[in-house]
C-alpha cells in the first residue's frame, strides 16, 4: 500500500514522452562538459604556439608614405611552431629557483624535468583535447587530462600561485563530473576505455 | 599539351628537398648581413680609424649596411686593434689589415674609398684632413675638433679636395627628428611662433665616473712612448681624454653639441650671443666644468628666441636628455629616446583633429586627472596642454641612418646629399666653442661674423 505522499511523488517524476527527460538532460550535460573541457585543452595547447609578428610600415601622410623613413610598428598575433613555449618564460625563471625542479643525473643522462615538461605540455593539451572532443577513449583521456592538471597544480603550489590553483581545482571538478556522466556519453568514435 | 610529370620517388624527393633547403640556408639568408664581396665594383672599401667604445658603436651599425668591405682597422692601442680586427674578421670572414698609425695605413692601403674616424676629439681634425687629402671620403664623429680652428681646417680640406665629409651629428638623419622638422615645425607650423628652447643632458654620477680605475689589465696598457707620441700623458688620459682641456671640449662638447646642433638646425639660424655659467661642483679636480648652463639668443624671422641648455654630469634628475621647442601654440619635446618625446598643444591653439586624421600625429592617452589639492590657486594655473605622439619611429641603432646617408652619398658620388657635411656642422658647432670661455669669464659673448665663419 502506498501512502498518499508517495503517490504524489511518483506522479511528479513521471514523464509523458517516450524517453525519459532525465536521461536526455544527462546526455546533453555530458556532451556540453566534454565540449567545454576539449575546447579548453585544445585552445590552451594551441596558444602555446602563439607569438607576435611585428611589422613596420612607412607612416602615411594623407595616404602617401613619408620621405623621412618614419615607420609605424604594427604587431599581429600569429601561430607557428617556432613560437612554441610550453611554460611561459616568467614562470620558467621562478621554477628554476625551486629545489624540487632541479635537474638530476641518471646513468650519465641529465634529466631536466622542467625542460621535458616544457616540451610535452602544449602537444599533450592538444592531443588530449582532441581525443576528448572526438570521443576517443573518453574516460582514459579525461583521466589523463586530470593528471595533467594535477601536475600543473603541483607547479603552481611550488611558486605559490593560489589563484591558478583554484582555477585548476574547478577544472578538476569538471573532469570528475564528466567522468561521472560518462555513462551518458554519446557521439564517440572509440567508446572503449 | 599536358606532358607526363617525371616520376619522383620518395627517396629522390627527400634528398633533393634537403639539398635545396640546405643550400638556401647556407647561401641565402646570411648573405644580406655579410660584408660585400671585396672584388665587386659596387663595394665600398672602408677603413675604421679608432676602435674604442664609439668605434665599436659605429661598427655595429656599419655591419648592417650592405655593400661595405672593411679593409683596414687602425688604433694605437694593440688591445683595441686586436679587438676591432677580430670583430671585423668574425663579420666578414676575412681579416682586415691592422695599423697602429694612420700615416702607415694611408701610405700602404690602396683602393680605400672611405674612412670612419672615431678617435678622441683632438685627433678628429688631423685625421680627417689627412684622409680627405689622401682622396678619401670621411665620416668623422662629432665634435669636429677640440678647437674651432681644427674644425675650420676640416671644412677647408673638404671643400679643397671635393671629397665628402660627414660629421657624426646623427640626429640629423634620425627619421623622427627629420619628420618633426619637415612636417610639424616647417610644414604644419604647429608650434606657432617658437619663443623658447630648453634642452638638457643630465647624467648621474654613476655614469660620469672616470673610466678604468687604477688597475688595468696588462693587455690593455699602451706603452708610454706610444701614448706620448700620440698626445697622451698616460693611460688615464688615454682612457679619459674627455676630461682634459687639451684633448676635448668637456661635457658641453661631448654631450651638449648633439643637442645645441638641433637648436640651430631646427631654427635654421645661428645664435647672436651666448651667456654661460659652469663650475666644478662635484668633480673638483677635473679640468673641465662638471656642470654647465648656457643661454643662446637668436634672432629668427619669426622673432627672438632664447635657448637654455644645461649639461649636468652630477645628477640624472629631470629626465635624462631631450630638447624642447616651445611655441605659442605647441611644444615639441624630442629626444633620441622615443619614450621621452611628446608634443603638447597649447590651450587655445586650433584643434589638431585634422592633423591626427591626416597622419601627422597620434593622440596620447590622457593622463589621469590629479586630485584637487588644498594649496593650489586656480587662478594661477593654465589648463594642462593636450598630449600627442609622433605617428611612428624607426627600428635601427641610433647612428645607422646617418651612416647610411653617408654611404649613400659615397655610392652616388655626391648626388645624394649629406645630412650634415662639415660646413653645416661647423655653422652649428661654432657657437659651442664659446660656451666654456663665457662660463670662465662670467661674461656674455656676442658673436662676430668672424667668430662663426670658416
Amino acid at each position: 500500500m502506498s501512502t498518499e505522499s508517495e503517490i504524489e511523488s511518483e506522479s511528479e517524476n513521471r514523464c509523458p514522452c517516450s524517453c525519459t527527460c532525465r536521461t536526455l538532460g544527462l546526455i546533453y550535460g555530458a556532451l556540453l562538459l566534454r565540449l567545454w573541457l576539449a575546447v579548453r585543452a585544445i585552445q590552451t595547447g594551441i596558444e602555446k604556439y602563439a607569438g607576435t609578428l611585428a611589422s613596420d610600415q612607412p607612416v602615411k601622410i594623407d595616404g602617401v608614405a613619408n620621405t623621412q623613413d618614419l615607420l609605424s610598428s604594427a604587431s599581429a598575433k600569429e601561430y607557428a611552431l617556432s613560437h612554441y613555449h610550453g611554460v611561459p618564460q616568467g614562470l620558467v625563471d621562478k621554477f628554476k629557483a625551486e629545489p624540487l625542479m632541479k635537474s638530476y643525473t641518471v646513468m650519465d643522462y641529465t634529466i631536466d624535468p622542467l625542460k621535458i615538461y616544457d616540451i610535452i605540455l602544449g602537444p599533450a593539451l592538444v592531443v588530449l583535447g582532441v581525443t576528448i572532443l572526438l570521443g576517443i577513449a573518453s574516460r582514459t583521456s579525461l583521466f589523463l587530462l586530470g593528471l595533467l592538471y594535477i601536475s600543473l597544480t603541483w607547479g603552481l603550489i611550488l611558486i605559490k600561485q593560489d589563484d591558478g590553483i583554484s582555477w585548476l581545482g574547478v577544472h578538476m571538478i569538471l573532469i570528475v563530473m564528466a567522468l561521472m556522466l560518462s555513462h551518458y556519453n554519446r557521439c564517440t568514435i572509440f567508446k572503449k576505455w | 599539351m599536358n606532358q607526363p610529370l617525371p616520376f619522383i620517388n620518395r627517396r629522390d624527393f627527400l634528398s633533393k628537398t634537403i639539398a635545396g633547403t640546405g643550400a638556401g640556408l647556407v647561401l641565402g639568408a646570411p648573405n644580406i648581413l655579410r660584408a660585400a664581396d671585396p672584388g665587386s665594383a659596387d663595394t665600398i672599401h672602408v677603413a675604421l680609424v679608432g676602435f674604442g667604445k664609439q668605434g665599436e658603436v659605429l661598427f655595429n651599425c656599419l655591419r648592417n649596411i650592405p655593400g661595405l668591405h672593411f679593409q683596414a682597422v687602425c688604433d694605437i692601442s694593440a688591445f683595441n686593434l686586436k679587438w676591432g680586427m677580430g670583430q671585423v674578421r668574425a663579420f666578414q670572414r676575412s681579416s682586415p689589415k691592422g695599423y697602429a698609425d694612420i700615416d702607415d695605413m694611408l701610405a700602404t692601403e690602396k683602393g680605400l674609398d672611405a674612412v670612419v674616424v672615431a678617435t678622441p676629439d683632438f685627433w678628429h681634425s688631423p685625421h680627417t684632413v689627412k684622409c680627405l687629402e689622401a682622396g678619401l671620403n670621411v665620416y668623422c664623429e662629432k665634435m669636429m675638433s677640440n678647437t674651432i680652428d681644427g674644425a675650420r681646417a676640416m671644412v677647408k680640406a673638404m671643400e679643397k679636395t671635393g671629397k665628402l665629409c660627414q660629421i657624426g651629428h646623427q640626429r640629423r638623419s634620425n627619421p623622427r627628428y627629420r619628420f618633426v622638422l619637415d612636417h610639424l615645425i616647417n610644414g604644419q607650423k604647429i608650434c606657432g611662433q617658437i619663443v623658447n628652447i630648453n634642452g638638457q643632458w643630465n647624467r648621474s654620477l654613476g655614469s660620469s665616473q672616470d673610466i678604468g680605475g687604477e688597475k688595468l689589465h696588462a693587455s690593455t696598457i699602451v706603452p708610454d712612448d706610444v701614448l706620448n707620441k700620440y698626445g697622451f700623458k698616460d693611460m688615464h688620459q688615454f682612457r679619459n681624454w674627455r676630461l682634459y682641456l687639451d684633448l676635448s671640449g668637456g661635457p658641453i662638447s661631448d654631450l651638449g653639441a648633439h643637442q645645441i646642433d638641433i637648436f640651430n638646425w631646427f631654427l635654421g639660424a645661428v645664435p647672436k650671443s651666448v651667456f654661460a655659467s659652469g663650475g666644478n661642483d662635484y668633480f673638483k679636480k677635473r679640468e673641465h666644468f662638471d656642470n654647465v648652463m648656457c643661454i643662446f639668443d637668436y634672432d629668427t624671422p619669426q622673432g627672438g628666441v632664447r635657448a637654455f641648455y644645461q649639461v649636468l654630469t652630477t645628477t640624472s634628475a629631470g629626465g635624462g636628455f631631450w630638447e624642447s621647442f616651445m611655441g605659442t601654440e605647441a611644444t615639441i619635446k624630442i629626444s633620441e629616446i622615443a619614450s621621452s618625446s611628446a608634443i603638447y598643444r597649447e590651450d587655445g591653439a586650433p584643434p589638431w583633429d585634422k592633423l591626427v586624421e591626416r597622419g601627422f600625429l597620434k593622440r596620447k592617452p590622457a593622463p589621469p586627472k590629479p586630485p584637487p589639492s588644498a594649496d593650489s590657486v586656480k587662478s594661477y594655473e593654465s589648463a594642462p596642454p593636450e598630449g600627442f605622439d609622433l605617428p611612428g619611429g624607426f627600428n635601427k641603432p641610433a647612428h645607422q641612418p646617418h651612416l647610411e646617408n653617408f654611404f649613400a652619398a659615397v655610392r652616388s658620388n655626391g648626388s645624394v646629399k649629406l645630412n650634415c657635411d662639415a660646413r653645416h656642422a661647423f655653422l652649428s658647432e661654432a657657437p659651442i666653442y664659446y660656451v666654456n670661455p663665457s662660463a670662465l669669464t662670467h661674461q656674455p659673448i656676442v658673436f662676430t661674423t668672424e667668430q662663426l665663419s670658416v
